[in-house]
């Protein structure tokens, strides 16, 4: 009993490592492809366009929503002490350092990820991938290549711009419905925040942005060519990507604070 | 009606483009080929014939360096596909073209950018002789008039012929075939048809059919191979192979239900399984 359940869990640690070294190989792969994708910047714009710009709307109204909770919840906390003034640094630092990047990774996750991965698997199963090959071009620089840039070079923005507007939410909640002190709102947050904490939510963006947009990408390309496996890789991207962002996080808020 | 134009009969015995000797591949426990043979004379329409399974796709990937042989030489164009490196077997694809068996258009593309795809990547033709070359391909499909259409908006018939179109673009040497008559109407199989023998003879292409359509087969064909069990069970051209009176041969070319390829699939006897399971 004990044994097999050893044998398992073995069998599941080599699963997960073989999987762990197959994303190593592939990213190794990106990375040099890196300077020859630079050189064709245009389809990196077309897939910023794609996997940034359309996700905009989705991003601005979470981002709303999310920094008008932060204005309620906050006002209600720190009025218990007090200090209601200083909601805008609250919500600054909270919106900057955590809930900008890591909201807008998951948000991205569901979205662009979702789209890519589903992307590259219908290529995939529709023999696109293989015309491209037999065509003498390499996919994974022609599509593979754009598409993860795309996503690494937007994640950072898409989580500036949620961060703006959250900030504007809870403004929003905090100084027009609550009745805080728009200029203690404003100037504390400007004496609080730092470029340090500003560098920290920008770092966790990029990184956010490697993985998700690499997550998306190996699956997609790697999916199994039918509807089933196409579905597969799709809700494997959301989830992979999820767990990924979270754990990264802490990692990262570890090694930074 | 055939649309052969009596190629000479020597044509088998011309240089071939594309040699096979000894070809043994498996994937996993499950063998292949086991020992084939076969030549795709320069010139020629050859058709590689066989019932689903036999690996007619898989020969093609050998021939195309997408996979390569456990034991055995695949020459093209007397080179050996298994010796070649990335860049080359690169290379060598551009001397290429390949119709899959549904087109496999690049469906963000409309059907102008997917004919000028190839000449995009692989070259840096100005845009005007770039446009006179697409538009020239689509010509010899007939469909210069629908350049600005999208995958989505083409019949079946309609992919296949701007793929053509797409597969002749870099002027290649080899032609390659999947499975071209799928699912195809009277009408664009017609079309596919002449399409696949006149570009074959004004642009002195070698072409490659993989196909189990033994009647359209027979229409275009110079010469035929018919694989089973991993091997060449019968050559020549598609009349010698129609008057074939082996067993195996004459159940694939005559379609019949049972023979060698049995029309059960293997089971126990039907009367004792009845009564094990009550």
């Amino acid at each position: 009993m004990l044994t097999s359940l050893t044998r398992e869990l073995l069998q599941s640690l080599r699963t997960a490592l073989e999987a762990l070294g197959a994303y190593a190989l592939f990213g190794a792969r990106l990375v040099v492809e890196l300077p020859r994708a630079l050189l064709r910047f245009g389809l990196i714009v077309e897939q910023m366009h794609n996997a940034g710009a359309l996700s905009l709307v989705i991003i601005m109204l979470s981002g709303l929503f999310v920094g008008m909770v932060l204005g309620l919840q906050g006002f209600d906390l720190l009025e218990r002490f007090g200090s209601e003034e200083s909601l805008g640094t609250a919500a600054a630092l909270g919106l900057l350092k955590e809930l900008g990047p890591v909201i807008t990774a998951l948000l991205f996750a569901g979205r662009a990820g979702t789209a890519l991965a589903s992307e590259l698997g219908l290529m995939r199963a529709t023999d696109q991938l293989a015309a491209m090959e037999m065509m003498a071009v390499d996919p994974v620089r022609r599509v593979v290549m754009p598409r993860f840039l795309g996503g690494v070079l937007s994640m950072p923005l898409l989580a500036a711009i949620f961060s703006m507007i959250g900030i504007f939410g809870a403004q929003l909640v905090g100084v027009q419905l609550m009745g805080v002190d728009s200029g203690q709102f404003w100037s504390q947050m400007r004496s609080a925040v730092e470029f340090g904490d500003v560098m920290e939510g920008v770092v966790k963006s990029c990184v956010f942005g490697v993985a998700c947009s690499l997550i998306a990408v190996y699956e997609g390309y790697h999916s199994v060519p039918t509807a089933e496996g196409v579905g597969r890789a799709t809700t494997r991207t959301v989830v992979i990507s999820s767990v990924v962002v979270l754990l990264l996080d802490y990692m990262l808020t570890a090694v930074m604070l | 009606m055939p649309i052969r134009q009596g190629r000479d009969a020597s044509a088998t015995a011309r240089d071939a483009l594309v040699r096979v000797r000894g070809l043994h591949f498996a994937i996993g426990e499950r063998s292949i080929f086991a020992g084939l043979d076969l030549d795709i004379p320069r010139g020629s329409i050859t058709a590689v014939m066989g019932p689903s399974g036999t690996g007619k796709t898989t020969l093609l990937r050998l021939v195309t360096g997408q996979l390569l042989a456990d034991r055995g030489l695949v020459e093209v164009e007397g080179r050996d596909v298994a010796s070649l490196r990335r860049t080359e077997i690169y290379r060598m694809r551009r001397r290429m073209g390949m119709l899959f068996q549904n087109g496999a258009l690049l469906t963000d593309l409309d059907v102008y950018e997917n004919v000028a795809f190839p000449l995009r990547e692989h070259t840096r033709l100005p845009e005007r002789l770039l446009r006179h070359v697409v538009l020239a391909k689509l010509q010899a499909v007939g469909l210069r008039g629908a350049y600005r259409l999208m995958p989505a908006e083409l019949s079946g018939g309609m992919a296949r012929r701007v793929a053509l179109a797409r597969a002749i673009v870099m002027d290649p040497q080899l032609l390659i075939y999947d499975e071209p008559f799928v699912g195809l109407d009277p009408i664009s199989l017609g079309v596919v048809l002449r399409l696949i023998r006149r570009l074959n003879d004004t642009l002195g292409l070698t072409s490659i059919i993989v196909s189990h359509d033994v009647h359209d087969i027979s229409a275009v064909a110079d010469f035929c191979y018919l694989l089973s069990g991993g091997q060449v069970i019968a050559a020549g051209p598609p009349s010698a192979l129609a008057a074939n009176t082996g067993d195996d041969v004459r159940q694939f070319m005559h379609g019949l239900p049972d023979g060698p390829v049995p029309f059960h699939y293997p089971a126990p006897d039907y009367l004792e399984q009845l009564r094990q399971l009550g």
